[in-house]
């Protein structure tokens, strides 16, 4: 069974095409890193799976049903690139709110969202208001709400934007824990290293298109890093 | 495990009534709507001569109190669609520019669910101020011009139904339309279609596109005064209540039914 089917999907913006008949799967359990420069059209294939838009041609299939149905999404967790969250709220209320979005109640609600807390790291701020914590502390929000009702799929665009050092390693770690949880990740990030150490495939987008799709030692050859089959795909498509 | 579609709508009211109250626009609001308060106060307090000539012809108190009380509510009542128009022209389009409606829209919710709840957190702030400045209008005219409260009641009915037709219509406008724009809009359409119901129904014959809006769009000034028609007996007011109240509810279905068919085909997070 797929978590994710991306089918011949082209995404059109007028005259500007996002994606030309992108194909990509993602079975249960697996992690997929979507890896491309500005523009490549990853986010794109992002807004396709949550339903934020819709494809121009092709299909898009999130367990089965398309992302227009909400119960698509139901155990789906995402974290934006440019996280926003309501300034006004204070931590724990943002994650009730998405815990209960999630479909979390009572004593259930609250014990995740302490667990959550906990696990990133944040449970002395839960009483601030986002509005006053810095980036790196609202990545680890954003962290902490997808963790809610234990997501079968996560999807992370640009994961570990705004955390130092510190909080990237422990972003690494989360990712293995849902990993280890038998989450899906669909992960798009331009830091290689990242993507190369959390998923087991990658797929290589340019200019709309996947340039290379496969297990990573497919796709990396003997003589080289990930760094350059990045450089090779990208610059010869 | 997906949380019921009422428990999702009531956890996003609250969020969607918590963003509205914060709006700086909202004391602005508390403030005109004290101060016009007190001028209504200050209409229906005064002592008037026993008698009132107009034309040579005695006219009774309790007919000229009728009128007043019934602008003054009808003013009101128009303010107060406003209000609401204003309040909906960039509360649902500042979460989705803010980026946090995505995040939101992530989870397992319908664009319905989520533009409904929106749109009943600008209702509520609306029919708050109404139900203040309505009820407060009300209960000074009953009081002192022994004027029904019944009427008022419906008055108030038709009020809110304007409101719903003016907040959905806005925030419609406000997924394709600058801010500034929409509120243009929302005083143009307002003040347009409530002169032209208030020429219709009780001086000059309309024409043309007018006679169209007067006679097929939103009742927003007729329905208002329809309901208090009884103030001003022996005055009759030349609408078919029937026909205003269907036309009232059918525009108020069809400005929120716009908004989720609207909303639905909306790319998010551009």
């Amino acid at each position: 069974m797929n978590a994710l089917e991306f089918s011949g999907v082209t995404k059109r913006f007028g005259e500007r095409t996002a994606l030309r008949r992108v194909s990509f799967t993602l079975p249960e359990g697996s992690s997929l890193g979507l890896l491309g420069p500005n523009g490549a059209g990853k986010t794109t294939a992002l807004r396709l799976l949550l339903g934020f838009t819709s494809p121009t041609e092709g299909s898009v299939r999130l367990a089965g049903k398309s992302p227009g149905d909400p119960d698509s999404r139901i155990g789906v967790a995402y974290l934006p690139e440019s996280l926003k969250l309501p300034a006004r709220l204070t931590v724990r209320r943002l994650l009730q709110l998405h815990g209960t979005l999630a479909g979390l109640s009572g004593a259930e609600l609250e014990r995740e969202v302490d667990e959550s807390l906990e696990l990133t790291g944040i449970a002395d701020r839960a009483r601030d208001r986002i509005g006053g914590l810095s980036k790196g502390l609202t990545q680890r929000v954003g962290f902490a709400q997808a963790f809610l009702g234990k997501p079968r799929l996560m999807f992370l665009d640009e994961p570990t934007s705004g955390l130092d050092p510190i909080g990237v390693r422990a972003a690494r770690d989360w990712i293995q824990l849902a990993r280890d949880r038998g989450c899906s990740i669909l992960m798009s990030s331009h830091i290689l290293s990242e993507v190369e150490r959390v998923c087991d495939r990658i797929a290589i987008m340019n200019r709309g298109e996947i340039a290379a799709s496969g297990d990573i030692s497919q796709i990396v050859r003997p003589d080289e890093n990930l760094e350059d089959a990045f450089v090779r795909v990208v610059g010869a498509a | 495990m997906r949380a019921s579609a009422s428990r999702v709508f009531r956890a996003l009211l609250g969020e969607a009534i918590n963003d509205a109250v914060r709006r700086r626009i909202v004391p602005a609001i508390a403030v005109v709507s004290l101060m016009s308060l007190m001028m209504v106060d200050g209409c229906t307090s005064c002592v008037a001569a026993p008698t009132i000539v107009q034309n040579g012809v005695p006219v009774e108190i309790p007919e000229v109190a009728g009128w007043t009380g019934m602008v003054i509510f009808a003013v009101l009542a128009l303010w107060t669609m406003v209000l609401a128009g204003v309040l909906a022209s960039d509360h649902l389009a500042e979460v989705l520019d803010d980026g946090t409606a995505p995040l939101v829209l992530s989870r397992p919710v319908s664009r319905a669910n989520f533009v409904t709840a929106r749109l009943g957190g600008v209702l509520v702030i609306s029919l708050v101020t109404g139900i203040i400045l309505l009820g407060g209008t009300a209960v000074l005219l009953v009081i002192r011009n022994g004027v029904s409260f019944g009427a008022a009641i419906g008055g108030g009915l038709a009020c809110a139904l304007g409101a719903t037709v003016v907040a959905s219509l806005a925030m419609s406008a406000s997924l394709y339309l600058p801010r500034i724009a929409t509120v243009m809009a929302v005083l143009v359409g307002v003040g347009t279609i409530a002169s032209l119901n208030a020429i219709g129904m009780f001086s000059v014959e309309l024409g043309g596109v007018a006679w169209a809006i007067d006679r097929f769009g939103p009742p927003l000034g007729t329905s208002v005064v329809t309901a208090l028609s009884s103030w001003i007996a022996p005055t009759e007011v030349p609408t078919d209540p029937l026909e205003v109240w269907i036309r009232a509810v059918a525009w108020a279905v069809a400005g929120v039914s716009l908004l989720v068919v609207v909303f639905r085909t909306q790319d998010i997070g551009k």
